[in-house]
């Protein structure tokens, strides 16, 4: 045994017990009364700062921890010895089981990733190339594609089948940060469209649709003015067959994202 | 030859002037300098509101609306830790004194930001401290500093070195218990309080005296058996019940009186979990200087259940309201409504929302608000304007006493709120439920700057921000106001009409504090913390 390895066997050791070491997954994912304790037991110790819902109030939103990269064992490694310089407290055994803490991951589980009601389906070859065709130009997957709306590497886990179906078939509702459609005015009166990456009271940083990222005071441009409708198009019936529409999805669900940082981790 | 003498006169009168301001001030630092507030010259900012009174209003006037947009940066400090400043710095002889996160401070040379020495106390490896690693600033008297610590001590530190010169324990920080607030020294006592109102404390105000550091008297914030008040409290929610005490109140030397507000009561939200009106949480108290008997109290929120605290900061002037003039505290409140108190008494003379408000229709004549149905969070969970953050915040607000203007940060949110009943464990958060953000989409959340009335409540003017901000306000007889926008810009308006004059961005915001301002050199300067850095600014 080497001086590395023994040292992380100590570590874990130290962290939790012998549990830790030997349990890498979340064995009681998808357990109901699993996910009814530690729905407990994340309101009491976590929802206060990460909010009932998980998505954040006075610390941050914790429901796309997973599709961000973290691994069931860092992230109970995490609630076990909290995190240094924050306000992110240990919750150190026994007065939380190593149970609990697998139950409160249960749990943040079922907020992360709903519950999918309808069971997988589809070609993921074809669904390949359905994306090529028709997302690639604005959406990005494993480090290729556009730039211009979001990432969609994870998506697939992050979202359930129907919030997918209805983002590509009625389009979208609202604007993730980030991604808020924007046409500015130049002082000559030229229109650049992009999407906002940030605002406040005196400039705009955007994304114009040539991929320029630029930012612009106000008060040297004609008008900003912010978008009703998001930039992602309605693909009905006409443009996306049902049939081409399951394979696409099914694609994005073998997703798991791709994050070098993570790998090497 | 008498127009010689004349001049030779006017020399030596001129040479004594000049000699007789660059004469450095005595080495102890009296209670009257601190006692005596923001001095016309700008010499000193000795206490966390600039004056007892916590007007944050400075008599300078060499940076004005007119040049304002010709200030220049004249350093930078960076503290090199993690966690943000909310402190208020105090100066004397060129010397700037400053309290910064993760029990760390330093003495720095006002003319070009370095150090001069750097304090830092260990932290506890199993801290438990809500919301924020943070420190608002030192006391000073003599030659000592005054700091509270995270770790719920109340130190003293050379002021030509940071040694530590003695140590007093407010309370065991493994229960919860923390300090960050700033001390006021009145007399010859270092007054402070403790926080932890998440964690289940029983919360205090103590006053040591300043050069021992041996506790004078103890006033806590939750009465105890057989106290008045007590029955204010169902069965054993007293011991739990927080009211914590973390934001710097305001003195009115003439009745002796430290007035300062309460947190809210622990479990947060849970209702059922301490029936009744829990005094003296959500509470301005009037306490005596000498002995920390109550005299008077106001409560303005009974039994919240929003996480509202009363630890905004109090303002004490005098007023002229209905032909008389009135001794009154002004206090613009986390649950949304702006008061006028008269501060001999406590009784209630103006009371107004100043932001949007769903969970009261109005504070009654009888001084308590009039409930609104459908306000008591459950595990369903219910919508509640403001947000827990509240309509403003412990971020400072300003007066200034010529035009009688009140300036305070608003915050336009709402929140879902929703409650379950908790387990109380010492150390552990003892809240009883959390807040869900309302989407943008159904509530946009927003912010200004507003400047109010303080005999009426009245709205003068706003300044409106793109979202709410956490910073505080400075304003100077100038004329000019300084605060921060949420997004990191440091702003400068007319505080007459609220016009923008200047702004820059800071790269963080000035979460929960303002700029002072003094004179060094004969220069005004303008310090601005923000995230992890001090900026010095002065007209070029």
């Amino acid at each position: 045994m080497t001086w590395r390895l023994l040292s992380t066997v100590v570590f874990a050791w130290t962290l939790s017990g012998p549990v830790l070491q030997a349990q890498t997954k979340n064995l009681l994912e998808g357990n109901p009364d699993a996910i009814l304790a530690g729905m407990a037991g994340f309101r009491l110790r976590c929802a206060d700062c990460h909010g009932t819902d998980g998505r954040g109030v006075r610390g941050p939103d914790i429901t796309q921890v997973w599709s961000s990269g973290r691994s069931d064992e860092g992230l109970f490694r995490i609630i076990r010895s909290g995190i240094p310089g924050s306000e992110m407290p240990a919750f150190i055994a026994p007065r939380t089981s190593d149970r609990e803490v697998w139950q409160m991951l249960a749990y943040l589980k079922t907020l992360a990733t709903p519950a999918s009601t309808d069971p997988p389906r589809g070609n993921a070859e074809n669904g390949a190339k359905v994306f090529r065709a028709l997302c690639y130009t604005c959406h990005k997957v494993n480090t290729t594609g556009g730039r211009l709306g979001p990432d969609l590497s994870r998506i697939g886990t992050a979202r359930t089948r129907d919030v997918l179906v209805a983002r590509i078939r009625r389009g979208a509702e609202d604007f993730r940060t980030g991604f808020e459609p924007v046409t500015i005015t130049s002082a000559d009166g030229k229109p650049i469209e992009g999407v906002k990456k940030n605002e406040d009271l005196f400039s705009v940083q955007i994304m114009d649709t040539r991929e320029r990222i630029q930012g612009y005071e106000k008060d040297k441009v004609k008008a900003v003015e912010n978008g009703k409708k998001s930039a992602m198009p309605v693909f009905g019936p006409d443009r996306l067959s049902d049939s081409d529409l399951d394979d696409l999805l099914r694609y994005l669900q073998t997703l798991r994202g791709f994050d070098p940082t993570v790998k090497q981790q | 030859m008498m127009r010689i003498l004349h001049v030779f006169a006017v020399c030596v009168l001129l040479v004594a002037v000049a000699v007789a301001q660059q004469a450095p001030p005595p080495a102890q630092v009296s209670i009257q300098e601190v006692a005596q507030g923001l001095p016309a010259d700008g010499s000193r900012w000795l206490t966390f509101g600039g004056n007892y009174e916590n007007h944050r209003h400075s008599p300078l006037t060499q940076i004005t609306p007119d040049n304002v947009s010709r200030l220049k940066q004249l350093w930078t400090f960076q503290t090199a830790t993690l966690g943000n400043f909310e402190t208020t710095s105090l100066l004397r002889d060129n010397v700037l004194y400053v309290t910064g996160p993760q029990n760390l401070a330093w003495a720095i040379d006002a003319r070009t930001g370095r150090q001069i020495w750097r304090y830092r106390r260990e932290l506890p490896s199993n801290l438990t401290a809500c919301c924020g690693l943070v420190n608002r600033g030192f006391g000073v008297l003599g030659d000592k500093l005054f700091m509270t610590t995270l770790d719920a001590h109340l130190i003293a530190l050379d002021i030509k070195t940071g040694a530590m010169v003695w140590d007093s324990t407010l309370a065991d920080y493994k229960t919860g218990h923390a300090s960050t607030i700033a001390p006021l020294v009145i007399k010859d006592k270092v007054i402070v309080g403790v926080a932890g109102g998440e964690y289940g404390v029983r919360a205090f105000i103590d006053a040591y005296d300043a050069a021992t550091g041996k506790r004078a008297w103890r006033f806590y914030t939750i009465p105890g058996p057989g106290e008045r008040g007590h029955d204010t409290w169902a069965g054993d929610s007293w011991k739990t019940g927080g009211a914590s005490v973390w934001v710097t109140g305001a003195y009115d030397a003439e009745q002796n009186l430290l007035l300062y507000g309460i947190g809210n009561p622990g479990p947060d939200y849970h209702s059922d979990s301490r029936k009744g009106d829990n005094l003296y949480s959500n509470s301005l108290v009037a306490l005596d200087a000498d002995t920390g008997k109550l005299k008077w109290h106001y409560q303005f929120t009974p039994h919240d259940v929003h996480d509202w605290d009363a630890t905004e900061v109090p303002i004490l002037a005098d007023l002229p309201i209905g032909g008389q003039t009135r001794k009154v505290v002004m206090f613009a409140n986390r649950n949304g409504f702006y008061y006028t108190l008269d501060r001999t008494n406590g009784s209630l003379i103006v009371a107004k929302p100043f932001v949007v408000t769903t969970w009261a229709k109005e504070i009654g004549r009888d001084g308590r608000p009039v409930l609104l149905p459908g306000h008591v969070p459950d595990e369903k969970g219910e919508v509640t304007c403001p947000d827990l953050v509240g309509g403003t915040n412990f971020y400072p607000p300003s007066f200034d006493p010529a035009t009688r203007t009140f300036f305070v940060q608003s915050r336009e949110t709402c929140m879902t709120f929703i409650a379950f009943k908790p387990e109380y464990v010492p150390g552990e958060r003892f809240t009883g439920g959390s807040g869900q953000r309302v989407p943008a989409s159904q509530s946009p959340a927003w912010g200004a700057v507003r400047a109010l009335d303080p005999t009426t409540g009245a709205l003068k003017w706003e300044f409106k921000f793109l979202s709410p901000s956490t910073s505080g306000i400075l304003t100077t007889a100038s004329g000019l106001l300084f605060s921060g926008d949420a997004d990191g810009n440091l702003i400068a308006l007319d505080s007459r009409g609220g016009k923008l004059l200047w702004h820059y961005q800071m790269g963080a915001t000035l979460h929960g504090t303002s700029p002072i301002t003094y004179m060094v050199d004969g220069r005004q300067h303008l310090l601005v913390p923000s995230g992890t850095t001090l900026t010095a600014w002065v007209i070029e």
